[in-house]
């Protein structure tokens, strides 16, 4: 039985655009799109911006060459006595590889140490911050509109700046190191954080935080028994995706000084040590994979 | 007595179409009222009017003694409203168990707005009293779903859920219980218990039952007093032993647009499907 409120006539006539309805406007969007790509495309030849390098077939080679040899076999395979010599024959340095790159290991295992706790506190702060936004900004909790709107446009901001240039303004702020990376990652997640919490909540099913106000409860027992329960299990898998999402994020942050793998990788592609950069490339998979496995178990468990 | 309910000049619409149209009716507290009557009668609307879940358009709506209508000299506050929801005892269609959580929490819901003070913030982490948890177990176990108290409400059965909802309510403890169909998701033999538990919830003194029957054989045992309803009006209002079969079959065969038609003769209808009757199935 339908309320006493009258639906006007929104199904009607929309204003705007004389666009075609059905299978001829699908045609007319898709029509448009090829020529914006076409259009893209035209420009970027037109400048002659799109080519490949002068002998890319062989750099293509050199590089994969080196990464095949990841410099992490050196700690067992590479030469325990390398001489670097002058033209005349001088010995300049002799040098034992596989203590140098087993003391390369050790800074690998601290920097990702740093990128893991950087991802985990970033993580976590945006959480906790995007959650009381992602109350005010789900619409069917009904906040009042001024403080929804506010909400929303701090998420929308936050969202749209990029890790890596909250990264740049922070470390200028707070200096060098992890705390601008923790707070770079914050900045930034709790935009993704807020769109996702705010769609979980709106996706609820509010006949039953219906039915727990008209027992009449109070506000907060309406959010702890209605809402909470039936978020909860979203919120973490969200929270698992993210986190995961800002594991691989936080690597690239140590390129502006923020701390972590991203530092070590600078490192090795400015000195063209693509050996040493496998080796991080493999840390870096390792670790998102790992990361990945473990949190499905868990999404899974909460079902 | 009190009056637990009152209306006067009541109207509610949708559009241009009149949902409910009540010069006057008034409910004692403590009454067995049953609304009957075809699809679109307005039953489910006077329900929903009386549960504060509907605006009367015009007239005088008053529930256990607070003024809800458009004739009220003040809308009700925000403490008010919680204190008549918590009076207000809702079983209907639409009102959903809460999934993720086990029968028992979804009975000891029902008992929310009762904790005071430190129970009451405790209930946030949902931790109850203990003698609370006793009586949502106790009253589960009337309904013949002791094992299933720790069970999540999604894995319940349909008819479970039903009588999961009847045990929140009976937890409310509410002195207007208003039940909108209670038993459409029921097989017979739940239909006996749910009404049956119903009835003994509605039977406490004080208590007032308003609900929505369509099978006949339950009138006597949720109501000791019939509304058959129509086109959104009150066409009769009964005690239910003066309820004769023939009256209710023209409520329900009545053709729509003609309110004070007189009972059509249905002697063509082979004996066995004829209409309702008042005998027990």
């Amino acid at each position: 039985m339908t309320t006493g409120v009258p639906h006007a006539a929104a199904a009607a006539a929309t204003p705007g655009l004389p666009w075609p309805r059905g299978r001829a406007g699908f045609a007319a969007l898709v029509l448009l799109y090829a020529g914006l790509v076409l259009l893209c495309l035209g420009t970027l030849v037109a400048a002659g911006d799109l080519n490949i390098g002068r002998n890319p077939w062989e750099n293509l080679l050199k590089t994969l060459g080196e990464f095949a040899r990841p410099s992490v076999l050196d700690v067992w395979f590479g030469p325990e006595r390398l001489e670097y010599r002058s033209d005349d024959g001088t010995v300049l340095r002799v040098e034992n590889r596989r203590e140098v790159e087993a003391g390369f290991l050790a800074a690998v295992a601290r920097a990702t140490w740093v990128t893991f706790q950087i991802a985990t506190l970033g993580s976590l702060l945006a959480a906790l911050l995007a959650l009381p936004l992602a109350l005010l900004v789900a619409r069917n909790l009904r906040a009042p509109r001024p403080l929804a709107w506010a909400a929303k446009g701090v998420l929308d901001v936050s969202r749209a700046v990029h890790t890596l240039v909250f990264g740049l303004i922070l470390v200028g702020i707070v200096g060098l190191g992890p705390t601008a990376g923790v707070l770079a990652i914050a900045l930034h997640s709790m935009g993704t954080y807020g769109k996702l919490f705010a769609e979980s909540i709106e996706s609820l099913d509010m006949a039953a935080v219906d039915a727990v106000r008209a027992t009449g409860a109070s506000e907060p027992q309406v959010f702890f028994h209605g809402v909470w329960p039936a978020v909860l299990p979203q919120f973490v898998g969200h929270h698992l995706y993210v986190w995961e999402f800002n594991i691989r994020d936080s690597t690239i942050l140590g390129l502006i000084g923020a701390g972590g793998l991203g530092l070590l990788i600078s490192e090795a592609v400015s000195l063209f040590q693509w050996s040493r950069l496998a080796t991080l490339l493999i840390v870096v998979v390792a670790l998102v994979m790992v990361f990945d496995a473990v949190s499905r178990r868990i999404r899974e468990a909460l079902q | 007595m009190t009056a637990a309910v009152v209306l006067e000049a009541v109207r509610v619409r949708a559009g241009a179409r009149v949902l409910l149209d009540v010069p006057q009716l008034a409910i004692a507290a403590g009454e067995r009222v049953a609304i009957v009557g075809p699809n679109g009668a307005g039953k489910s609307t006077l329900l929903r009017l009386l549960g504060a879940q509907l605006a009367a358009e015009a007239g005088r709506v008053q529930v256990l003694g607070r003024e809800l209508g458009p004739g009220a000299a003040a809308p009700l506050g925000a403490a008010a409203r919680r204190a008549l929801r918590r009076d207000t005892g809702l079983l209907m269609q639409g009102l959903h168990l809460v999934p993720r959580l086990s029968a028992r929490e979804n009975v000891l819901i029902g008992a929310l707005a009762r904790l005071q003070g430190a129970q009451a913030w405790r209930s946030w982490l949902r931790w109850y009293p203990p003698a609370l948890v006793a009586e949502a177990d106790a009253a589960l176990a009337t309904l013949g779903l002791a094992g299933r108290a720790a069970q999540r409400a999604d894995r319940l059965s349909g008819g479970e859920r039903q009588k999961v909802a009847l045990a929140r309510v009976q937890l409310q403890r509410p002195r207007l219980l208003l039940a909108d169909e209670p038993t459409s998701a029921l097989d017979p033999a739940a239909t006996q218990a749910v009404c049956q538990a119903l009835a003994a919830i509605a039977a406490e003194p004080g208590r007032t039952l308003v609900s929505v029957v369509h099978d006949p054989a339950l009138l006597p045992l949720l109501a000791t007093r019939v509304l058959g309803m129509a086109e959104g009006r009150v066409c009769w209002d009964l005690p239910v032993a003066e309820l004769s079969p023939a009256r209710l079959q023209a409520l329900y065969t009545r053709p729509a647009g003609e309110p004070e038609a007189p009972p059509r003769p249905v002697a063509a209808w082979p004996a066995a499907t004829r209409g309702p009757t008042l005998e027990p199935r």
